[in-house]
């Protein structure tokens, strides 16, 4: 393994020290998914994240073996549907300095073919080898040597007329050498003369003296590179599994699973293991005495093991790898190995081997050590098992190694037939002879006659570049260059190799990252086209004129269309953005909660606790309250665990409810809305709500509050800074509306063991409400008021701060003490629920153009039932589609993006740089911002490009383990990352970060810190800089600088409102403009000064004139021919 | 007229799976565009079944049709005949009727939760074959009927579980599972050959009421076959280990086959075999013992276990083990509303898995009482669910697949020569190494010494040649080493002729050989 950090361990002499180092380093490489119901999106390679993008995708394919990109098939489709042009593609071709794309590389009569042309070929059609069995499905199935190769469009060269296929055919294995192929190796089962002399001098590679001799060395030095990559690539379970064909992971890993799980279990299990809160070592040593599976799988030498296993982890770990005989220097990469082999489950215990503080540590403290030494203790067995019924041999490497060195015609021909690559009559001698091994017949000769077979075989269809190989790669590029057969001939063995190595020399990872760049820069530049264009047009550069109402939603990019449609609703009112916990980082504790939970972004521990108290006069209500919710919280029970823990009561308990349960269960199948209402309206008259206010505020004692000792409540002076921090950042310092509303977020869904993932990223996967509610309760006290006014922020005393919840899985809006709300303000706040009500059928509208199962062309009130339907709905595994298409974030005041149409894909925060001439605010903005958004996007990314390996794979065969994960089935490792359902129309590409600042400023930010030079530097979201002047864009290049954007020329349509836009459309949409209305508020007062030629001036320019435009433009659309919905 | 409404509730369900599944094939049905059609399809078909079920409910109850109906024969042979009949009593009935209810809610369920997987129309197809299955389990006229059911049931249980067949585990656990209802099928065939030959017919009425008239001994031999399959269907005592397996396909296949209905077959046999077993006590008593044994494995198993689904699985295991118990003590009724109640209950507990975690939030499940959590060896006992697995691949697997691998190579190398089964081509393939070795000259091998044509030159040829391998190999290299070795090979094969039947096996096999011999 590569040690993927550069705080690489020093050797030290202690090897228990260094073990734990080891231990402790495989942190880099382990999946760090928290348990489920803390679910946060992170950085999927977070490990290797001090890297730089590329080369830690790379160094993560090499460590895991997942290839982090896309497969080209799909990049290629996006090529096709013109989501990517030819001249973005070669543009980032070009952008590859070490490529030098104009080289020429051969001459085709009296024009040079160019390496660019020909790695453009080979990204836009593939050319890769094919298999022998390939080749032959090709010619002789799909007619290859008949049909023109598809996607040929290159005219033949000039001068020169195209020649027949077989002609061309025959020139190119020509050029190889292979006059006399054939395309089927059974053809080979008697060698004629003239076969076996052109077969025996191209297998010899010079040195060798014979066939044989030939074939030993080559099975010797195989013996020699896998038995060094013993450690590296492989563990030694791995290894015998190639050559056995015994997979013993298969069997050991259920055993490992349930120790493991009834370790780390959070409450499923009515019955936990003994001594677990010594670990699970100490468990494991304290059952396995008592475990029958040894005897009855009747392991050689278990009974010895088991009974010696030493008391620390750690010494049990160097004791298997003793056993094991792994070299000292390779230990470390074996324990990486090992982990890597069961990648779910070790993270789950390096997880929580990081997080001392976790809750369920106290009763199951988890050790990493503890687990990897179960594991090698228990392969040990297995393994040795499996070595000594094969070859009677101990399952060491030292001892394996050397008696393959002695034995290499029997493992070349054990590693060919268990890798499935002979054809039916090598493989069917390769069976017999492994079924007499067991019999111990099979004697040194007749591997040695197998052997040959199969190294006969190889030479006859691998041959170098062979025919499948070399011969089809040159067929296929020669048709798509343009090149006759007499330019094949011409070419000669030396140009036709060179073509060959031109093909070969992009790594897949350059390749990935060149069609990645290509498909980001052409969705970058639509939105920057569209900025550039809405320049000038958007609201609330400043307040001028008063808002009507001020709305500040979190900054997901799901909050994007709710506030689209708000603000086309009605233009005076103003909706802001921004990190959904308000700057109130705290320990809430519910009404009902029995503990606190922190609601602020994942790295910050909160120093303060807020609660939610019964309102004077409410305590008779509280009483009822709690009464009736402890039953139906018994009853809760009674029916998800008492039913399933017991036997007799049980069965009781069954006979009495399900007649109550089979009517409800076709309720909730299928009627699972009115089911919903009419729970919830009997859940409200059973227990009665208790009107609550927040115990906020606390005296203050002048010690400040910390996490160790966390305040319960805020002092005066502490409400006041967070208010006016936020303020700040927010650049809401003037213009207040007489309604100011917060609204959090979460997401309610019914059936969905990830709903963490859909929840609020900034309150660490839980629901923003009481942070919105605890901003505005602050900020409404007259106390706070006169702070924040001798910090030069008024409010004017006829403002309301309320807070709410926005539940963006059935867009219903939640208000929080409305109470408190003054009789003044309530006229305006019934105006402006009626807006958001409106808004909120909006935003369910757009939602179901993604939504395969939704109506086509819904109404409004039909659209926002299919949307409230879906959250209810205990069969639907896509409820809503998460963060799914983000792609980019806008950090800057409202007038940048609002006038356009974004397609939910961005994240919005708001923040004006004309209040931040220095930087300061943005400097924590982007500290902030930057990590949370790129975990967001990095996680998207990556479970979307492989969601088997790097997300969780389907949702339905989801099994949930110990209240803390998932597995596939019963058995199967911890399933981490993104269930597919959340990332297949998801568009992987990184986050492009565009801040409304001056370069400068910026540049001087990322000079300073190093946060932002990780993330931005190493390219793992892309920054640009938006002027806050003059409104020109540039983008920053790791080790460049910024750079000026000029896209092409791009002049974008205008529609009367967004559905116009998005209405009869499933699949992503571009960008494009949002007529403003003509009441303005802003524009003439408060426009930033205008370039030349008057972007504001609509008069000249017909497509703005705001005529209405029929609801499905005949425009053209990026991204048709190409649905990606759910 | 009844029983044409009684043959539809299992026919409408298989012609649903037979349209979906040849859509499927001809490309009919194909990809998320044809998603609403089959879904229209199964659900349309589960819901007529469904309320037919009911409509049959209402008539039986009131008495409008008879328990017994008849629509034709299937096959007559001489005084063989197996009718096409129906029977509705109450086991039947209550099999059928949460059997199709289950069949329509899991069909909706399942509209959604398996919108765009690649198996969509399989998965469907599969679901209205086990629903109309399930239906001619429970509803067929006689034990012929009733087994096509139960076999095609298995069938579509071990294509659900292997759903996702290119993952390792889902596909060896259907085998396993596959493998090990087939025991259970093997008694529940003797059953219906017991019941022909003693109880002149395989007609329900006729083995029911003919059951009086068995002779103990007989009567607990057909009870014993009929339990042995109702045991393996309902992963009783020995075959409980097969039902752990079988989580790994998708949620509401897990929940229709062995939360709700699948594995409540195995009751439903027994109690409709209620008067049969009443004329055996030992079969009772055997059947009780099960049960009992079987609860308690189920319950402690599942108190140890961390994951949803393996805990209602073993929770199931544990009321199924209770409903065995109800029926060996002869409270059938009992059973009867048990296993309704039980199969709805677990349904919906299933269906809701994935959301355990939230609505339990923050209650963890009730402890074992101290004293028994401090039971180290029963703990381990539970957490290895009683090593009932091991214990039989060690006790009967492993015994059997050496003894089948040992056979083969009997085959291979003394039967199929003595037989004259043409070998492998592979013989007669050159490698590199020997044409090299040819050409160098260094290739010891026989040579033909000529050819001629006809009996007699085919004999002097072989005799020739033989010739020549007796001089080359025994002349030639003489005592050097030519005689040494295959004395020591001959010696090295006894040996191990004699530690082969020293095995357990073997003398097991002789065993069986000499007393078959004797009798």
């Amino acid at each position: 393994m590569t040690p993927p950090h550069p705080h690489h361990p020093e050797p030290a002499a202690d090897p228990r020290a260094r073990l734990r180092r080891a231990i402790e380093h495989l942190d880099h490489v382990l999946p760090g998914q928290a348990p489920i119901l803390n679910f946060v999106h992170h950085n999927t390679l977070h490990g290797f994240q001090h890297l730089p993008f590329e080369t830690a995708l790379e160094e993560a394919e090499k460590v895991t073996g997942i290839h982090a990109f896309w497969p080209e098939e799909t990049f290629r489709r996006h090529f096709a549907a013109g989501r990517i042009a030819a001249d973005e593609l070669e543009a980032a071709l070009d952008a590859r300095a070490e490529l030098d794309p104009d080289e020429s590389l051969a001459m085709a009569g009296d024009t040079p073919i160019t390496r660019r042309e020909v790695l453009r070929i080979s990204l836009l059609h593939g050319l890769e080898a094919l298999t022998p069995a390939q080749l032959i499905w090709r010619i002789e199935e799909e007619g290859a040597l008949r049909h023109v190769h598809p996607g040929v469009t290159q005219e033949p060269r000039t001068g020169r007329t195209s020649s027949p296929l077989p002609e061309l055919w025959a020139a190119c294995l020509d050029l190889f050498g292979l006059g006399e192929f054939r395309l089927h190796p059974e053809e080979l089962l008697d060698l004629s003369q003239t076969q076996a002399e052109t077969l025996s001098l191209r297998s010899r590679d010079g040195a060798a003296t014979g066939v044989n001799q030939a074939m030993r060395e080559h099975a010797l030095a195989r013996v020699e590179k896998d038995a060094a990559d013993i450690g590296q690539g492989l563990s030694l379970g791995e290894w015998l599994r190639r050559l056995t064909g015994r997979d013993t992971l298969a069997t050991v890993r259920p055993l490992l699973i349930r120790l493991g799980a009834a370790h780390l279990d959070e409450g499923l299990a009515a019955w936990n293991p003994p001594e677990r809160d010594r670990g699970l070592w100490a468990s494991f040593r304290a059952l396995a005495a008592r475990d029958a599976n040894w005897l009855l799988a009747e392991l050689p030498g278990a009974h010895e093991t088991l009974a010696a296993l030493p008391e620390d982890p750690l010494d049990a770990i160097l004791a298997a790898l003793e056993r094991l005989g792994i070299p000292d220097l390779r230990r470390e990469g074996y324990l990486a190995r090992i982990a890597l082999e069961i990648p779910g489950w070790s993270g789950q215990f390096n997880w929580r081997h990081h997080q001392p503080r976790y809750a369920a540590n106290r009763e199951a403290p988890a050790d990493l050590a503890d687990w990897l030494a179960l594991r090698l203790t228990v392969d040990g067995l297995w393994l040795s098992e499996l070595c000594r019924k094969t070859w009677a041999l101990d399952a060491r490497l030292d001892t394996l190694a050397a008696y393959f060195r002695a034995n290499p015609c029997e493992y070349l021909a054990r590693a060919a037939y268990h890798a499935g690559e002979l054809p039916e009559y090598l493989a069917t001698f390769a069976r017999r002879l492994l079924a007499d091994t067991h019999l111990q017949r099979a004697s040194l000769e007749s591997w040695r006659g197998l052997a040959d077979l199969i190294w006969t075989w190889q030479h006859s269809t691998e041959t170098g570049r062979g025919a499948h190989d070399g011969a089809w790669r040159i067929f296929v590029l020669a048709q798509h260059l343009g090149l006759s057969a007499a330019d094949v001939q011409a070419l000669g063995s030396t140009q036709g190799g060179r073509l060959l190595e031109v093909l070969d020399e992009l790594s897949p990872t350059q390749r990935g990252m060149i069609w990645l760049s290509a498909y980001e820069n052409h969705y970058r530049d639509a939105v920057f086209a569209a900025l550039r264009e809405n320049r000038g047009r958007g609201r609330w550069a400043t307040r001028a004129a008063r808002p009507e109402a001020q709305v500040i939603f979190c900054m997901d990019d799901r909050e994007e269309a709710i506030r689209r449609h708000l603000e086309e609703h009605n233009p005076r009112i103003e909706t802001l953005g921004a990190a959904g916990f308000f700057g109130v980082a705290m320990n809430w504790r519910g009404l009902d909660d029995a503990e606190v939970t922190p609601l602020c972004p994942v790295v910050v521990a909160p120093a303060h606790e807020v609660r939610e108290i019964p309102r004077p006069g409410a305590e008779q209500t509280r009483l009822i309250h709690d009464r009736r919710r402890s039953l139906s919280g018994a009853l809760n029970r009674l029916f998800h665990q008492e039913i399933r823990r017991n036997l007799f009561t049980s069965h009781l308990l069954i006979d009495a409810l399900a007649p109550l349960v089979a009517p409800l269960l076709g309720l909730r199948t299928f009627l699972p809305l009115a089911l919903e209402r009419f729970a919830r309206r009997i859940g409200e008259r059973f227990t009665p709500a208790v009107p609550t206010q927040l115990a906020l505020t606390a005296a203050d004692d002048g010690k400040p509050a910390t996490p160790e000792a966390p305040r319960l409540g805020l002092t005066d002076h502490e409400q006041a800074d967070r208010v006016a921090g936020f303020l700040r950042n927010t650049g809401l310092t003037d213009g207040f509306a007489p309604l100011v509303v917060l609204a959090g977020h979460g997401s309610i869904s019914r059936n969905n063991p990830h709903l963490a993932a859909y929840d609020c990223g900034a309150c660490s996967g839980r629901h923003g409400g009481p942070n919105a509610r605890a901003f505005a309760a602050m900020a409404n006290r007259p106390e706070i008021r006169e702070l924040l006014a001798q910090r030069g922020i008024s409010i004017p005393p006829d403002t309301w701060f309320l807070g709410s919840e926005h539940n963006t899985c059935d867009e219903e809006i939640l208000w929080y003490d409305l109470a408190d709300l003054p009789a003044s303000h309530r006229p305006a706040h019934a105006k402006l629920v009626v807006e958001l009500d409106h808004a909120r059928r909006w935003s369910a509208h757009e939602r179901c153009r993604r939504l395969a199962s939704a109506p086509r062309r819904p109404g409004l009130k039909q659209a926002l039932r299919h949307i409230v339907g879906r959250a209810a709905d205990f069969s639907q595994a896509r409820p809503e589609l998460g963060h799914a298409t983000n792609a980019f974030a806008v950090v800057g005041r409202r007038s940048v993006t609002q006038g356009a149409f974004f397609d939910r894909r961005v994240f919005l925060i708001s923040y004006d740089p004309t209040q931040d001439p220095d930087g300061k605010i943005v400097e924590g903005i982007l500290l902030n911002v930057g990590p949370v958004g790129a975990g967001i996007n990095l996680e998207y990314y990556f479970s979307t490009v492989n969601n088997e390996r790097f997300g969780c794979g389907s949702k339905t065969p989801h099994n949930v383990t110990g209240l803390f994960g998932v597995m596939e089935g019963a058995s199967s490792d911890l399933r981490t990352g993104l269930p597919r359902q959340m990332a297949e129309i998801h568009e992987a590409m990184r986050l492009q970060l565009v801040v409304e600042q001056t370069d400068e400023v910026l540049g001087a930010i990322y000079r300073r810190q190093p946060a932002i030079q990780e993330l931005v530097g190493n390219a793992w979201l892309h920054l640009s800089a938006i002027h806050p002047e003059t409104g020109e864009l540039s983008v920053f290049a790791p080790g460049t600088g910024f750079v000026p954007w000029h896209g092409k020329p791009h002049t974008l349509r205008e529609v009367e409102k967004s559905p116009d836009w998005y209405a009869g459309h499933s699949e992503p949409l571009p960008p494009v403009l949002i007529r403003q209305p003509d009441l303005l508020l802003t524009r003439d007062t408060s426009s930033p000064p205008l370039e030349k030629g008057g972007r504001g001036d609509f008069s000249g320019d017909p497509t703005r004139q705001g005529l209405k435009i029929p609801p499905n433009p005949p425009l053209r659309k990026g991204g048709t021919g190409d649905v990606l919905y759910a | 007229m009844p029983e044409i409404l009684v043959a539809l509730i299992p026919a409408l369900p298989f012609l649903a799976a037979l349209l979906i599944g040849g859509g499927a094939v001809t490309g009919w049905l194909d990809g998320e565009r044809c998603e609403k059609t089959t879904g229209r399809i199964a659900l349309g078909a589960a819901a007529i079944s469904f309320f037919l079920a009911l409509a049959l409910l209402y008539l039986r109850s009131t008495n409008q049709i008879p328990e017994q109906m008849e629509l034709g024969t299937w096959l007559t042979s001489g005084a063989y005949r197996i009718a096409l009949n129906f029977r509705a009593d109450a086991p039947g009935l209550a099999l059928s009727l949460v059997g199709s209810y289950f069949s329509l809610l899991v069909a909706r369920f399942s509209v959604n939760y398996m919108h765009r997987e690649p198996g969509y129309h399989r998965f469907f197809a599969l679901l209205s074959l086990f629903g109309g299955a399930m239906n001619l389990l429970a509803l067929g006229g006689n034990a012929t009927l009733t087994f096509m059911g139960w076999e095609i049931a298995g069938l579509c249980s071990y294509l659900l579980i292997a759903y996702a067949y290119d993952r390792d585990t889902a596909s060896r656990n259907a085998t396993r599972v596959f493998v090990t209802n087939r025991l259970g099928d093997a008694g529940f065939v003797l059953g219906i050959v017991l019941s022909f030959v003693w109880l002149g017919g395989i007609d329900w009425p006729v083995i029911l009421d003919h059951a009086a008239h068995l002779t103990p001994v007989q009567a607990t031999v057909v009870a014993g076959c009929f339990l042995l399959a109702a045991a393996a269907k309902s992963a009783q005592g020995p075959f409980a280990p097969w039902i752990a397996r079988a989580l790994e396909g998708p949620t509401p296949s897990s929940a229709f086959s062995y939360g709700a209905v699948m594995v409540h077959a195995g009751v439903f046999l027994l109690l409709r075999l209620e008067p049969l077993f009443e004329q055996s006590p030992p079969a009772m008593a055997l059947l009780a013992a099960l049960g009992l044994f079987t609860a308690l494995y189920g319950f402690l198993c599942g108190l140890v276990q961390t994951d949803v689904k393996s805990a209602l699985m073993f929770s199931t295991l544990g009321q199924v083990g209770l409903m065995f118990l109800a029926c060996g003590l002869g409270w059938w009724t009992l059973a009867t509303w048990h296993m309704a109640a039980h199969a709805v209950l677990r349904g919906y507990q299933f269906l809701s898995a994935p959301s355990l975690m939230h609505q339990t939030l923050g209650r963890r499940t009730r402890p074992v009482a101290p004293a028994l959590a401090g039971q180290r060896a029963l703990y381990a006992a539970a957490l290895q669910r009683f090593w009932l697995e091991p214990f039989l691949d060690w006790l009967l697997v492993r015994p059997v697949q050496n003894l089948s691998r040992d056979l083969e190579a009997f085959d291979e190398r003394a039967v199929n020569r003595l037989v004259g089964l043409p070998s492998p081509a592979v013989r007669a393939l050159s490698s590199l190494a020997q044409w090299e070795e040819q050409r160098l000259g260094a290739l010891q091998r026989a040579q033909h010494v000529g050819s001629a044509p006809g009996l007699f030159g085919r004999s002097t040829q072989t005799a020739a040649a033989l010739l020549h391998v007796f001089e080359e190999r025994w002349i030639l290299h003489g005592v050097s080493h030519g005689w040494i070795g295959p004395g020591r090979r001959l010696g090295h094969l006894l040996n191990r002729l004699e530690q082969r039947l020293a095995q357990p096996r073997y003398a097991f096999t002789l065993v069986i050989i000499l007393l078959l011999a004797a009798t």
